[in-house]
């Protein structure tokens, strides 16, 4: 069905269990979803009209109306519960769009415009976008790569993933990990309460970074002949780098400043916890490579389907268990135990203690 | 904290120190990380409080203060000549930063929500026994955080039980690391990351708390 919008409005509502619809419009127009339940899948092109695919089962419903300037797609369910749909939207590449959704996962692939997407429960993942870009979750995974603009990347129970990002950063979860990679930006945000932070990008003069973890490591790139002023801070973990830091200030014994060559961008990285690192680009850019690569294989269930030559999977069990316990032991380890010391140190202590105690006293009274 | 140029950030940022104070403290503020992250926090008030909207005052003030003049008990001050300064303390400072968290955008339906004053002084006062006398300024930030949870439980029915859970779950995690901060302050209570990190924790508590009850109203 194709229909062109000129009139002020437009309402398709699907009889069948599919709806597909696609119109022309105006220039500059935007784009508005909301779906409830579902997903909410988003496509450019290069035409100037907008084409909407929505599986709507038995019960559901997709409006699509024109207001104002913006294009509207709301879904509904024609009785009872609210239904799960899933929309595939097509638009021309330059559209804005917000898109929102309780119960939705977000995808948008080739936009070019702002772009506003939040869900509760569900995963976000965005390539493209240019101006105002906004995230949000709970509960779900959000990813942004190739954007550009003012980045605002929220989630509140798992790991944020930006690459290739251009433009003002600010990202924040709760419960999950911060890994920022190939960031060309002069001003930086990013923080989270129970995750490692790590960055890979540039660190421009008079620029301003933050990075900060109350229960993670923070891991940052500092460009070989990178002009900044680092001041780092941890109550508990310590501070490493690859190359020598010139101490410019001890402010108290959490908190250090480092100088490299004219100062002028600022750096705060702030720890609780954690241990702070300052690394060369190249060093990030392995260990990201090495962490996905890592995180590829785990999310392969014969562990190691991509290297297999043998395809029997009892066969390879052993060694495939042996492999995933190994990068398991190496990626955690270190995590594991800095959460365990804390609160087995003292019960090993006394223990220890006792035990030494009583072997000395034995010692010492047999040598008497 | 000790810092004689601490107590100086805002008069600073106000442009109200003069060329030799300005070049001192521009010198000091290269060389020392707290004075550095507190004047960055002090931007950030400012830029926060210049993003909030007038909002009209819920009811007519002008008429009681007229009320007032005409009883003439309005006291004439002596004129001052020199300006009135508002030098913050850090403390101040963080509060204020939290403050304005609170009343940007969903922080005003907080404030509007009938019934708030009624719990606010209450929790205020018993919140601040148990905390002691370490981060004192965290006090109204508490309050406010009461009164969102408290908010959210009368919310929580509106909202998925998997939400709920992993809200929880995450309330859960800032409270320890709250928790984990106060004391570290209580071994070093003047210790300027330690109030910042402190101070940031409790941001996080907040916009959580007021994101969630955000999503539960519109549900």
């Amino acid at each position: 069905m194709v229909a062109t919008l000129a009139a002020a409005m437009l309402v398709a509502v699907a009889s069948q269990r599919q709806t597909d619809t696609t119109f022309a419009v105006p220039a500059g127009a935007s784009l508005s979803v909301n779906n409830f339940g579902g997903g909410i899948t988003v496509h450019a092109w290069s035409e100037n009209r907008v084409k909407v695919h929505g599986d709507v089962g038995r019960r559901g419903r997709v409006e699509v109306s024109l207001v104002g300037n913006t294009v509207v797609v709301r879904t509904g369910s024609r009785e009872g519960a609210p239904s799960v749909i899933d929309l595939d939207i097509t638009v021309p590449q330059s559209m804005g769009l917000t898109l929102g959704g309780t119960y939705a996962d977000i995808t948008v692939e080739g936009v070019q415009g702002p772009i506003s997407a939040e869900t509760v429960n569900g995963e976000i993942n965005v390539r493209g976008g240019k101006g105002t870009v906004t995230l949000h979750s709970i509960q779900g995974g959000v990813t942004l790569a190739d954007a550009s603009g003012r980045i605002e990347v929220n989630s509140v129970n798992e790991d944020i993933e930006l690459s290739n990002v251009t433009g003002e950063v600010k990202v924040e979860t709760t419960n999950g990990e911060i890994m920022l990679n190939g960031i060309q930006s002069s001003s930086v945000d990013a923080g989270t309460i129970n995750g490692d932070v790590t960055y890979e990008g540039t660190v421009t003069d008079g620029g301003s970074y933050s990075f900060g973890s109350h229960n993670g490591d923070i891991t940052v790139s500092i460009p070989e002949r990178a002009n900044v002023t680092i001041t780092v801070a941890t109550a508990n973990g310590d501070i490493d780098a690859s190359f020598p830091l010139p101490m410019t200030n001890t402010a108290g014994k959490h908190r250090k400043t480092f100088k490299l060559g004219t100062g002028s961008a600022r750096m705060e990285l702030e720890s609780f916890q954690g241990d702070i690192e300052l690394r060369r680009p190249q060093e990030i850019r392995e260990r990201i490579g090495e962490h996905k690569r890592d995180h590829h294989n785990d999310n392969d269930h014969d562990f190691d389907k991509d290297h297999d030559r043998d395809t029997s999977f009892s066969s390879h069990f052993d060694a495939g268990t042996w492999n995933y316990a190994a990068r398991y032991a190496k990626a955690y380890a270190p995590k594991y135990a800095k959460a365990y010391a804390p609160q087995y140190a003292r019960a090993y202590a006394r223990m220890y203690a006792r035990t030494y105690k009583r072997a000395y006293r034995d010692t010492d009274t047999t040598s008497h | 904290m000790n810092d004689m140029w601490m107590n100086r950030l805002s008069e600073y940022l106000d442009g109200e120190l003069d060329n030799t104070e300005r070049t001192a403290l521009e010198a000091h503020l290269a060389t020392c990380g707290e004075c550095y992250a507190t004047l960055g926090e002090l931007r950030q008030v400012v830029a926060q409080a210049k993003q909030l909207e007038d909002t009209p005052p819920a009811t007519d003030l002008w008429s009681g203060i007229a009320t007032q003049i005409r009883r003439g008990s309005v006291v004439d001050r002596p004129v001052r000549r020199d300006r009135r300064r508002f030098s913050l303390t850090i403390p101040q400072l963080l509060a204020a930063s939290i403050a304005l968290v609170l009343l940007s955008s969903g922080g005003a339906y907080m404030a509007l929500r009938p019934g708030t004053s009624k719990v606010t002084p209450q929790l205020t006062a018993s919140r601040q026994r148990g905390i002691g006398t370490v981060a004192t300024w965290t006090g109204p930030t508490d309050a406010a955080i009461a009164d969102l949870q408290a908010t959210l439980t009368e919310n929580e029915r509106r909202l998925d039980t998997t939400t709920v859970r992993i809200v929880r779950q995450n309330l859960a995690i800032i409270d320890r690391a709250i928790a984990e901060a106060r004391i570290a302050l209580q071994k070093d209570p003047g210790n300027a990351y330690l109030n910042l990190h402190l101070a940031d924790t409790m941001r996080r508590k907040v916009e959580l708390l007021r994101r969630v009850n955000d999503i539960a109203a519109q549900s």
